[in-house]
């Protein structure tokens, strides 16, 4: 089955990696899920495009020439100097460790990314997916939170520069979009607008209300900070107080999402508290968001997500039906399960939702919906100050 | 962290016959707040420090309220207004040896002196920025609490787990609360901050920020409000 207009972003080196043996962050989610997609009859090979690779130009937009020297330099990692000059760049760390040809790795999961973008915003496709994309922490010159290289941005600032687009970017992962909204913090051009749990609890600590964009991008950064235990309903309800109003105030030509899939309950590095049919939810807001507002333009990224086998996989192919503006069905193939139950020697999920009944009520369910409210309705107060006054 | 490092090098400083009205136009202008004022001598030794004005010594003139100072005018020199002697700081003071000077003066500057010359000027706002850069809070991080006896070598104790995690600190303060616990507040770049004080209690540590996950009501020292109950929120006023 062809879908005309959508584009996955696909390589197998794309999750054929991994940053340290035991590290969180699992590329191999990336192929878990696109083996789902394809066992479902969600995605054919005609949806399958391959990155086009970048040149050096492309990431040095936005990163320091020094720092992907020093990235580059790390071609056999048993082999790297775990010196200073790379821990200054947050290199070498048990977030960050080193591994073999670090660069080539990171600049694909980039090039997939840019790929995305570029397919969108030339008219080629309509929406598009890198699900191994998603590095909303890394900075100008330096890795952070599992992220050496900031695809999105590097994708984003092209569609800016480039194709003359303005780019709203919205971050439902767990963690503060940090990365992308300090590298367009003063840019009229790009909307950054993230949710997440609020840092006074979770890196990287920042994503307040208060941080709403500088000089000529005033009123371009938006933050909706959560409490731990948030759940669907109280998610949603945030997302709907905010997210559309400033969306549309912004009036994007593209929207990117970040689709980060650690909100979820079972995750293990956040606390919010969120179920597969709530973040599939907040996929199809946002695929009628960009209907809405932005001609239909989306592109949609992966991001973090730590129950690699039982969430992320579901929630992916979730986010990728909603783009192609299909379902992910109730029961998943028996092959799927079987095949990947077999190689990894672990169980895997037979169904597309989360069995609920098993689940208790978040502590204090009424007090955290109220506060998250709360700071939903200051934030869209102050948000339409600072507009007005534009 | 000294004085040099976060004072104002570039002073404005006035004689003492200058007009009030003219410091009040300074002011305006300039965006100052305090104006050391200086003697010029006739010897070739630097200019002497003889007092120290506040904007709010320069407001009060002519205004209408009982602290206003009586029988001055803006006509007047500003030596009529100026405080002394004056306080001053060193260029090699450790800023919270100065913190402490302004908090227990109720002050809100003092000149830096070198070798009987003026050399700059610190201020309270100097020492909130000061805060800020030693705080780390400029660094994506994860934010913990840990509470340990004071003794020696608590803290190598607790930054030799930090250390066998390959985790990199950005920042250690420490506040006190009795005299038989010290609590530090590290400041950790890594994304699993809940990994690592999980770590952390599992070895004995008492941790108090982040709290246990799932756990309903958060013990906290000093009478602070538990974690997660919802509390008011000033987060938004400053936009």
């Amino acid at each position: 089955m062809s879908t005309p207009g959508f584009k996955f972003v696909y390589d197998p080196e794309l999750a054929g990696f991994e940053l340290a043996p035991d590290h969180p962050f699992k590329p191999l989610r990336f192929e878990i899920t696109r083996t789902l997609l394809t066992a479902v009859g969600l995605l054919a090979d005609t949806d399958l495009v391959s990155p086009t690779p970048l040149d050096d130009d492309d990431i040095l937009m936005i990163h320091d020439r020094r720092f992907v020297e020093a990235v580059r330099s790390v071609t056999v990692a048993s082999r790297a100097l775990n010196s200073s000059s790379l821990s200054a760049f947050g290199l070498g760390t048990s977030d960050n460790p080193l591994f073999d040809d670090m660069h080539d790795k990171i600049a694909k999961v980039c090039a997939a990314t840019v790929t995305a973008v570029d397919l969108v915003a030339s008219g080629r496709a309509l929406r598009t997916a890198n699900l191994a994309g998603g590095l909303h922490h890394a900075l100008r010159d330096r890795a952070s939170g599992f992220c050496i290289y900031n695809d999105l941005a590097i994708a984003i600032r092209k569609a800016v520069d480039h194709y003359g687009l303005r780019v709203a970017y919205i971050d439902i992962d767990a963690h503060h979009g940090d990365g992308v909204q300090w590298l367009f913090y003063d840019d009229p051009a790009v909307l950054t607008l993230s949710m997440h749990e609020s840092g006074r609890y979770l890196f990287p600590g920042t994503g307040h209300t208060y941080e709403t964009g500088k000089d000529a991008g005033r009123g371009t950064a938006v933050n909706l900070p959560l409490e731990p235990f948030t759940e669907d309903a109280s998610f949603l309800e945030c997302f709907d107080m905010v997210v559309p109003r400033a969306i549309e105030h912004f009036a994007p030509d593209l929207i990117v999402l970040q689709a980060g899939a650690d909100m979820h309950r079972h995750d293990p590095l956040a606390d919010l508290w969120l179920s597969l049919d709530g973040m599939g939810e907040s996929y199809r807001r946002v695929v009628e968001l960009a209907d809405t507002y932005a001609g239909g333009r989306l592109v949609v990224t992966g991001g973090g997500g730590y129950d690699p086998y039982q969430t992320v996989p579901r929630a992916w192919a979730r986010l990728w039906a909603e783009v192609i503006g299909k379902q992910l069905p109730a029961e998943l193939p028996a092959t799927w399960v079987d095949g990947w139950e077999h190689r990894l020697g672990v169980s895997m999920p037979t169904t597309s939702s989360d069995d609920q009944a098993t689940w208790t009520p978040a502590p204090r369910r009424a007090a955290i919906a109220s506060r998250n409210r709360s700071v939903a309705e200051r934030l869209l107060a102050t948000l339409e100050k600072i507009w007005q006054l534009k | 962290m000294l004085v040099s490092d976060v004072m104002t090098r570039k002073v404005v400083a006035i004689g003492p016959d200058t007009p009030i009205r003219d410091v009040q136009t300074l002011m305006e202008q300039r965006n100052i707040r305090h104006f050391p004022i200086l003697q010029s001598r006739s010897n070739a030794e630097p200019d002497a420090l003889i007092g120290i004005v506040s904007d709010r010594d320069v407001r009060l003139v002519g205004a209408d309220h009982p602290r206003a100072p009586a029988g001055v005018t803006s006509a007047h020199p500003i030596s009529q207004l100026m405080v002394f002697p004056v306080l001053t700081a060193h260029p090699d003071d450790p800023i919270e040896e100065t913190a402490k000077v302004l908090r227990e003066n109720k002050i809100g500057a003092m000149p830096v002196m070198d070798d009987g010359r003026l050399v700059g000027i610190v201020t309270g706002i100097d020492m909130l920025d000061a805060l800020v850069r030693m705080s780390g809070v400029y660094e994506a991080a994860s934010r913990l609490e840990v509470e340990v006896a004071n003794r020696p070598g608590a803290l190598a104790d607790l930054l030799g787990h930090v250390a066998a995690r390959n985790v990199n600190v950005s920042s250690v303060m420490t506040t006190r609360g009795d005299p038989d616990t010290v609590t530090f507040v590290l400041r950790v770049s890594t994304v699993d901050g809940h990994g690592l004080a999980r770590h952390l209690r599992d070895q004995g540590f008492s941790v108090p920020w982040p709290p246990e996950p799932g756990s309903d009501d958060v013990p906290r020292s000093g009478g602070r409000a538990a974690a997660i109950e919802p509390v008011t929120d000033d987060s938004t006023q400053q936009a």
